[in-house]
């Protein structure tokens, strides 16, 4: 019973030894930019609000962008380098993000 | 269990997972040349493979899981081995990248004479990438910013707010697929459209692929915050999956000036 304990108290002194060995590596638990609950709160605090600044913004430029259109694009000269079909496509003429109409190539 | 074995590391049990994420590969890859030379069966296989693959790695990282959390085999020192795999397998991902890069930047530092001596090359509809490469590039920071509160959230022990944070994470990373989608669908050019079209969505199709999988990594880890699986202290998965999402992030920048920016003009 002794002998168990004092077995155990060696492996948990000898545990301490190396976690203190590896605590570089062990860095996850020693976060030196907060010390306390309370910085934590203010950092969570602070990446919510940027996180909705960042969310108003997008959802500005996303309305901005949408409400333009898309012009329509003229078919391009038939160049050699466009449209390259040494062996066609597995699934068929298109590719995979293509309209249709280019299949009558 | 643990508290018979005299060292803090983690002996798995035998599994057959890696058998069958191997015969897996083996189906994809030969079902893959199959499907594209093509034989019969070859796309049978490919799908077959696969969903395999996808089934090994549910049941594989489910293993993980429940070894874990629920068994409690993951002891500092058997964190690191995570915490180290992530690190760099992010590592592997950038030299990936970096490849694509170099393909992007020899072909369109100097011209060829064939696709008319200019960047971009003759008869390419170049997009405006003040539209919707511009619009996508704050989304992703955003989102970026959103893991960020969720990380502080878990360690401020706020695990409500760490939920919807991680609702903001996704839904920002959707939307930006979805807008990248749309994108592909609108451009002109296309992956066969010269060597432009190669680099161009070679480059933004393995982002868009990185983006995919970060998100269903969020999502997973966003799961497992509801039910309670991550503490203060022990969030390895979070944190991998963290810094997953800031690599994707940071690397969508380098596209968009180089590719949609510097390679339309």
């Amino acid at each position: 019973m002794a002998a168990s304990m004092a077995r155990s108290g060696l492996r948990s002194a000898s545990m301490l030894l190396r976690r203190g060995a590896n605590s570089k590596a062990a860095a996850p638990t020693k976060r030196s930019f907060s010390a306390s609950a309370q910085d934590d709160a203010r950092e969570t605090a602070k990446w919510e609000k940027i996180t909705y600044a960042g969310i108003v913004t997008c959802t500005i430029l996303a309305i901005y962008n949408l409400s333009k259109g898309h012009p329509h694009h003229e078919e391009n000269p038939p160049y050699s380098y466009l449209h390259i079909r040494n062996k066609e496509f597995p699934w068929g003429p298109d590719g995979l993000f293509e309209t249709k109409h280019h299949a009558d190539h | 269990m643990i508290e018979s074995q005299r060292h803090s590391y983690h002996l798995v049990d035998p599994s057959p997972w890696p058998i069958s994420g191997s015969l897996g590969a083996l189906a994809t890859t030969v079902g893959g040349v199959m499907y594209m030379h093509p034989f019969q069966g070859g796309a049978t296989l490919l799908s077959l493979g696969l969903i395999f693959i996808l089934y090994t790695m549910f049941v594989w990282w489910r293993d993980v899981l429940r070894e874990s959390t629920l068994e409690g085999h993951h002891t500092k020192a058997v964190q690191l081995g995570p915490r180290y795999g992530s690190i760099l397998f992010i590592v592997s991902e950038v030299m990936f990248l970096f490849a694509f890069f170099w393909a992007s930047s020899h072909s369109s530092l100097a011209p060829t004479v064939e696709i008319g001596g200019i960047w971009p090359p003759k008869g390419i509809g170049v997009l405006d990438p003040w539209e919707i490469p511009f619009l996508n590039t704050p989304i992703l920071p955003s989102s970026g910013a959103a893991v960020t509160w969720a990380h502080h959230a878990i360690l401020a022990g706020k695990e409500k707010r760490a939920v919807y944070a991680l609702v903001a994470t996704v839904s920002l990373a959707l939307v930006s697929t979805g807008f990248q989608g749309m994108e592909y669908y609108q451009a002109p050019p296309t992956i066969s459209d010269s060597i432009y079209g190669s680099t161009f969505f070679l480059a933004t199709g393995f982002h868009g692929f990185h983006v995919i999988i970060g998100t269903l990594f969020l999502i997973i880890c966003g799961i497992r915050q509801y039910l309670g699986q991550m503490t203060k202290e022990h969030h390895v998965g979070f944190e991998a999956a963290a810094w997953y999402w800031h690599f994707v992030d940071v690397v969508r920048l380098f596209p968009f000036v180089s590719i949609y920016w510097w390679g339309g003009i």
